[in-house]
């Protein structure tokens, strides 16, 4: 009977074993950051239509409102980007904070910031889409690529300062099919009086920047190694979800239509992702 | 055997190292130049095309002015084979050629074999702010690895370049570059200049294109009334405010997406857009020659606006005669193609459809961006208006100037 018995006891003692490695392994402590040993991170851009990498100059894209289109240019700002550890910890000391990505500069698309970044386990990532109103500052940038994203200044006031961003293109438009040209331009909206589009209408402006945050990423940052982080936009999310934008509505620029940019801007929440986090 | 391996080991790491030597640095003798104080005016960019290997310097950059006014840079000496820079970029048109150059009827440059330029000449107005590419379609750009006649001095990847290629170009100076060399050095007045910027009296082709680059980057347009504008030293009438905020607004003309405005007072990008003058195509010399992307059909550089009522006639052909044309023509007579620029949103309403009384304000506005600071600049002038080698700017021709 016990010869029977023994390796039953050794199969119960093996798994027990099994169960605390486990047990250990998912509750495992965060790592708190540590300000005495620093690692890199790199931010990679890349740019979507739905599941695929976009085909540029090509019209072959049919947006949420039916709109057949193709995407020739995307520029665009991120800011106050920020990673968070469970300590919260806002990470980080000297961080350049503004920055840009335009698809025609390779250069743009692989952010190394210059920033050390003390190691350990964080939890989530946010940016500014667009930059914050006491940052976006006219003259700021003074030299090209920067300096051609400006927003004049009348249709900004004093925080005008620069687009959020450009994504440019054409679409067919209805009813001949005509390819026509749109700039989806977003920064500061202006409010204008009994909505007379003229500049001495305006009684005010909006801030349509806005938050994205990547909740749950869990990454490391590990000494003297570079956490490569890919950030993905889908260009197809900010003409849906909540709003159907249809460019038979809104036109081929909408730089002084507030109603336009801030329905852009509320898709755009969801246009962001991180597709990939590694260490190298 | 072994000891003969022993002894061919070293000696073929110390080629394989000395073959695998990074490039000297070249260094410039320029014991006694003093560098160009630069003044870079409000809003300008701080980031500056000047290349490691040429700093601007005072001596330099006034031995680039001479040799920017000489006649003799075609090589010849008979007065009706001399040419020079100044012959089709005049001060008084900001450095363009005039739509009313009496050498050029029209303002349509030919070489001195008569042979027309394929394009128009752009002004050179702070070419020094500018990164992305000279001529109409940014041939000359310091990516650009090609050389002529293979030969490295005869590049094409800057304002340096420019001298080579107008010295031989049929349609320019149509000449030969050890010509033009022999011959500045054979004049006097030459060597002791060349010692004074390079720090020996030697004349090399290189030497010379360094010193006219350096005259060309001087050329700052930075003080009309616009500028004045932006530093609080000017208020705008009614008439110019309003056609500013044609300008720079989307439902009024949208000028500034190209052209730039108060975020950008070079008002240019100096980027390339296919802007709908035209549907068909095929020109050898658009941006689609230098990229090869389709997008980039009919495309050529946004021209500065600075000055724009001196630099007649335009467009890269020259098409337009007045301001007023261009004015029209971006604002009823945009002809659509396949290949307009996104940018160009309002194609489809063959232009901005601006009223008389639009049009006017953004003339006024465009009068406001003349820099008559610039165009009379003593300091870019004819340094010798008395010599008959020295090309005179034909509108100020009985002006001496020192």
């Amino acid at each position: 009977m016990r010869k029977i018995i023994k390796p039953f006891y050794h199969i119960i003692f093996i798994a027990f074993c099994i169960g605390l490695i486990v047990h250990f392994n998912s509750c495992k402590k965060p790592v708190p950051v540590d300000k005495t040993k620093y690692g890199k991170i790199r931010f990679e851009f890349v740019h979507y239509w739905g599941d695929d990498p976009i085909v540029y100059d090509t019209m072959i894209y049919t947006n949420a409102a039916a709109n057949e289109l193709m995407i020739n240019e995307i520029q665009y700002f991120i800011s106050n980007v920020t990673l968070h550890s469970s300590f919260g910890a806002r990470m980080i000391d000297n961080w350049v904070d503004i920055y840009y990505i335009d698809k025609d500069i390779p250069s743009t698309l692989t952010w190394n910031v210059f920033d050390r970044i003390a190691v350990g386990d964080y939890q989530s990532l946010s940016f500014v889409f667009g930059i914050p109103a006491a940052k976006n500052i006219p003259y700021m940038y003074v030299n090209p690529p920067e300096r051609d994203m400006f927003w004049p200044i009348f249709l900004g006031g004093q925080n005008g300062g620069f687009h959020y961003m450009k994504i440019n293109g054409k679409w067919l438009e209805l009813p001949e099919n005509q390819v026509t040209p749109f700039d989806f331009h977003l920064g500061v909206g202006q409010i204008y009086a009994g909505g007379v589009v003229l500049v001495d209408s305006i009684t005010g402006f909006v801030q349509n920047h806005f938050t994205v945050e990547f909740p749950n990423l869990n990454f490391k940052i590990q000494e003297d190694k570079t956490t490569v982080i890919e950030i993905a936009m889908d260009v197809s999310e900010w003409f849906k979800n909540p709003h159907d934008f249809d460019l038979e509505t809104w036109g081929g620029y909408i730089m002084q239509n507030q109603d336009a940019m801030h329905i852009a801007c509320q898709n755009g929440a969801h246009a962001f992702s991180v597709k990939s986090i590694n260490i190298q | 055997m072994k000891r003969l391996r022993l002894l061919l080991l070293p000696l073929i790491w110390m080629v394989a190292f000395l073959g695998c030597k990074p490039e000297d640095p070249i260094i410039i003798p320029i014991p006694s130049a003093t560098l160009y104080p630069m003044e870079i005016p409000l809003g300008f960019p701080n980031k500056l095309n000047i290349p490691a290997d040429n700093p601007i310097t005072v001596e330099g950059a006034l031995l680039g002015r001479y040799l920017f006014y000489d006649g003799r840079l075609s090589g010849r000496t008979h007065p009706d084979s001399l040419m020079s820079c100044a012959t089709c970029h005049v001060q008084s048109r900001s450095f363009s050629t005039g739509i009313d150059n009496p050498r050029f009827p029209g303002g349509h440059t030919f070489g001195l074999n008569g042979e027309y330029t394929p394009h128009y000449t752009m002004p050179l107005v702070n070419l020094i702010f500018n990164s992305n590419g000279y001529l109409w379609n940014g041939m000359i750009h310091e990516t650009n690895a090609t050389f002529y006649q293979n030969d490295p001095r005869y590049h094409r990847r800057n304002i340096e370049s420019l001298t080579w290629m107008g010295i031989v170009a049929p349609h320019e100076m149509a000449g030969d570059v050890d010509k033009t060399v022999e011959l500045i050095a054979s004049i006097s007045m030459y060597p002791p200049m060349f010692t004074a910027a390079f720090g020996t009296p030697d004349v090399t082709y290189e030497r010379i294109s360094w010193a006219i680059a350096q005259f060309i980057r001087t050329l700052i347009s930075g003080d009309n009334k616009f500028d004045k504008y932006l530093r609080g030293e000017y208020q705008m009438t009614t008439s110019e405010l309003n056609g500013f905020v044609l300008f720079v607004t989307e439902e009024g003309a949208d000028c500034f997406h190209c052209h730039g405005g108060d975020g950008n007072p070079l008002f240019t990008t100096n980027l390339y857009y296919n802007n709908a003058t035209d549907n068909t195509f095929g020109d050898p010399r658009d941006r689609y020659a230098i990229t090869g992307k389709p997008t980039d059909i009919g495309a050529y550089k946004a021209p500065t606006l600075r000055n724009i009522f001196s630099t007649a006639p335009y467009m890269r052909d020259g098409r337009f005669q007045t301001v007023d044309e261009v004015i029209d023509f971006y604002s009823h007579h945009l002809v659509w193609s396949p290949y307009v620029h996104p940018l160009m949103h309002k194609i489809n309403e063959d232009g901005a459809q601006l009223l008389p009384f639009e049009k006017n304000d953004l003339k006024n506005f465009l009068l406001l961006l003349q820099d008559t600071t610039f165009l009379t600049n003593p300091a870019f002038s004819n340094p010798r208006p008395d010599d008959h080698f020295f090309q005179a700017d034909p509108f100020v021709v009985n002006k001496v100037r020192k």
